[in-house]
């Protein structure tokens, strides 16, 4: 019996770990966002990115860091273990792939422009479109978890969902981007600086 | 009559077996098998930074391939940023396309993908014939009906060619390799410009 009632007790725990927002929590969470993101002209952060593939022992873990100037410049840097960055301006995507440059123009594609604008506005967390997602509220200790859903099935069948972490200043600091399959990459920030001076020099290829 | 001739020899030369042509010597063959242990740890997740060279396009990604089961692979292909391009299966002789984005869904692609990764993950393949130059001995197999030579140096696989009509229409080359790891793999083909390029990240 005691046994029963321990089991239930962790039940619940795991349940309650991570509890539904009010509504009144949600609108205040983002409006808390939306102003911190109207102030934000710079962003640069470190990062540890987990790729978690259902049928791995272990995620493959890939580190770097992150650049972002508005109005959408955003540069994604991996150092280990390998060298590779991709800068997202305007329309094109620049790689550099351990030396070797390349870019990908992405104005012709309608699909990969909504991609792209996704990608550049999760880094700042303001995705809270009632029209383009289906939003929902979590509190996960002194962290909101919100999940965003696309509505639009063209985006969704290549992204079912992202997880976003917001600690209490309303700041990003983990993205969890999952696949149709339920397997993910998630994206763990550290270091985060906001409205650091960033030279345009960086978002050059 | 003289070309009649010139088209005989011809044909001859070209019927010469690959490894005669290389100047190997044939020995006699037992009932054995050939065997490639660089995917066959079930314990281990094989993560590679690949690039593909295909006609004048480059791009680059992950490539991961796990040992399920006996003869059961998964191989799958993504982005740096982690979203999916491709995700196989292999059981035994079969074949399954668990994902593939929609701009590469194309069969004479997939095809050629299949071919080249069942070769990576087969383990064994019945032996047709062996041959030896100095070091080097060279097994042949079939794999679903495609002539190939496992070419072993001081008992370590170095390359796997594909071979028709004596010549090598695709090359898998190990290199750096420790134990039963091969951390650098190159997928050359010679009768497409397609070439895969795969370095061990973990």
């Amino acid at each position: 019996m005691r046994n029963i009632l321990y089991l239930f007790f962790l039940m619940v725990v795991t349940v309650h770990s991570q509890e539904k927002m009010t509504t009144a929590e949600a609108t205040v969470l983002k409006e808390k966002v939306k102003a911190q993101a109207e102030l934000t002209t710079t962003i640069t952060s470190d990062f540890v990115q987990y790729k978690h593939l259902d049928f791995l022992t272990n995620d493959i873990i890939t580190k770097g860091d992150l650049a972002f100037k508005t109005p959408n410049m955003v540069k994604w840097s991996y150092v280990d273990p390998f060298v590779y960055s991709v800068i997202f301006k305007d329309e094109n995507l620049y790689i550099n792939d351990e030396g070797q440059k390349s870019d990908v123009n992405l104005s012709s594609s309608k699909l990969f422009k909504q991609l792209n604008k996704l990608i550049v506005n999760s880094v700042k967390g303001d995705m809270f479109d009632d029209n383009e997602f289906e939003i929902n509220y979590f509190k996960i200790a002194d962290n909101s978890d919100v999940h965003f859903t696309p509505i639009n099935k063209k985006i969704a069948k290549y992204i079912k969902a992202f997880h976003i972490q917001f600690n209490s200043k309303g700041d990003v600091v983990e993205i969890k981007m999952i696949e149709p399959s339920d397997d993910y990459t998630r994206i763990v920030f550290s270091n985060r600086f906001l409205n650091k001076t960033v030279s345009d020099a960086v978002f050059s290829h | 009559m003289r070309y009649f001739l010139i088209s005989i020899c011809l044909f001859l030369v070209g019927c010469t077996s690959y490894p005669k042509k290389l100047g190997f010597k044939e020995i006699e063959t037992i009932n054995e098998v050939v065997g490639n242990p660089y995917f066959s740890d079930v314990s281990k997740d094989y993560v590679y930074k690949a690039k593909i060279d295909v006609y004048d396009k480059t791009f680059g990604g992950i490539f991961i391939v796990k040992k399920i089961a006996e003869a059961n692979h998964r191989v799958v292909f993504t982005t740096e940023m982690g979203s999916k391009i491709f995700d196989f299966t292999f059981y035994n002789n079969d074949f399954k396309v668990n994902y593939i984005l929609a701009e590469m869904d194309k069969k004479i692609l997939i095809n050629i993908l299949e071919k080249d990764f069942r070769v990576l993950v087969r383990e064994n393949g019945t032996i047709l014939n062996i041959s030896v130059k100095e070091s080097t001995t060279l097994f042949e197999t079939e794999i679903v009906k495609k002539k190939y030579f496992y070419a072993f140096k001081n008992d370590q696989l170095n390359s796997i060619s594909r071979v028709k009509m004596g010549k090598e229409k695709v090359q898998f080359i190990f290199s750096d390799i420790n134990a039963i790891t091969a951390k650098n793999i190159q997928i050359l083909h010679h009768n497409i410009k397609l070439t895969i390029k795969l370095k061990s990240i973990n």
